[in-house]
């Protein structure tokens, strides 16, 4: 292997060692053999190879806050903005979040982006539950956080978090791009903190 | 001598004010007279109504008229004052086909029933929704939430089940 390189090989498994007969294993060294890591060990030295050793709660959240999928949703000016996030200048991809999927059932991050309104309200919820677990919600300008402007409106939801969970908020009228980045790495750390299980409930 | 007063003279009896709004003319008309005042308005070559609007204030209703005139680059407004109880006018739309959506949002947000328009139902507001908000004495207090029905119909409820988080 290359010096200061990283490779990982993949690992055989000799089925002629395969022991036919179960035993349970007593010692705690035969317990540990059990579980394969040693002979996983001693197979990587063999071939001269790397050994990572890390969590799942560490892989997964590293894999989904590196490639956050936004849902193509936008409802007011602040989604003008999100296109300004999204372009060039500012270039969301480098979180990995360029693909703004045209479906939610591939996306794990919705942008409430502008208004609610009463009449809105029912397909954002919607948009929300047709979405595949994990995901998160970022609640994006003053109307989508408390209302805003139009809080004492007959026909606006006095904040998107009435009818749905939003994890981080964005505050501004509209916000600028370098805010809109700002709630991003906030959502960032907070998928890194969270247990592998936390959506499910599973672990906190 | 504009728009407003050319109006005042061939139908003295029916336009009972002419005046300026915001430098353009204006006419307040008497209100039976408004589909025959309409129709030489459109004769005069105002070919295009711009907004219809209602206005509530609080002892009768206006609406008002817009209209513009793109060869001659001219505005012209028409007013008619209603009472306040079950406020009614002629539709515009046998004259212009935009009255259809104009006249339909003018209903929906104020309540002002328009008489021979084809389909007067809310156009911006679901169906089940109750009063009209542009109203002085439309109930904010009054929260009224929609859900989607089976048939993706809006359905309107007051205590937001279906739709509001359980906190």
């Amino acid at each position: 292997m290359e010096k200061g390189g990283f490779r990982v090989d993949p690992v055989t498994i000799d089925t002629t060692k395969i022991k036919t007969e179960k035993k349970e294993p007593e010692t705690a060294l035969e317990k540990l053999e059990d579980t394969g890591l040693i002979s996983t060990l001693l197979a990587a030295r063999e071939r001269k190879g790397l050994v990572l050793l890390t969590t799942i709660d560490q892989v997964f959240n590293w894999a989904r806050l590196s490639s956050l999928w936004p849902v193509t949703s936008g409802l007011a000016c602040c989604a003008i903005e999100m296109m300004a996030v999204a372009m060039a200048h500012h270039d969301i991809a480098r979180f990995g979040m360029e693909i703004f999927r045209a479906s939610p059932r591939q996306a794990d991050l919705m942008f409430v982006a502008g208004t609610v309104t009463k009449r809105m309200a029912p397909r954002v919820k919607l948009l929300y539950e047709m979405m595949a677990e994990p995901k998160w919600v970022i609640s994006v300008g003053s109307c989508a956080n408390t209302g805003g402007p139009y809080h004492e409106s007959y026909c606006v939801l006095k904040g998107v978090d009435n009818i749905i969970p939003v994890d981080v908020y964005i505050p501004g009228c509209p916000p600028r791009p370098e805010a809109w980045l700002y709630g991003v790495i906030q959502l960032r750390e907070k998928i890194k903190n969270e247990g592998y299980g936390a959506k499910w409930g599973l672990n906190k | 001598m504009n728009a407003a007063e050319e109006l005042k003279q061939s139908f003295p009896e029916s336009v009972t004010g002419v005046g300026l709004q915001t430098n353009k003319p204006l006419a307040v008309i008497k209100k039976e007279d408004l589909l025959m005042i309409a129709g030489k308005v459109k004769e005069m070559g105002f070919d295009n109504l711009s907004v219809v609007t209602g206005i509530d204030y609080v002892d009768h209703f206006e609406v008002i008229y817009n209209f513009f005139s793109y060869n001659n680059k001219q505005n012209l407004a028409l007013k008619v004052i209603l009472e306040r109880e079950n406020p009614a006018v002629d539709s515009l739309f046998s004259l212009y086909k935009v009255a259809d959506w104009l006249e339909r949002e003018t209903y929906d947000l104020v309540g002002i029933r328009f008489s021979g328009h084809p389909n007067l139902v809310r156009i911006l507001l679901p169906d089940g929704w109750e009063g009209h908000p542009l109203r002085k004495d439309y109930d904010m207090n009054k929260e009224q939430w929609v859900t989607i029905g089976e048939d993706g119909e809006d359905i309107v409820s007051t205590d937001g089940s279906g739709i509001l988080r359980r906190k």
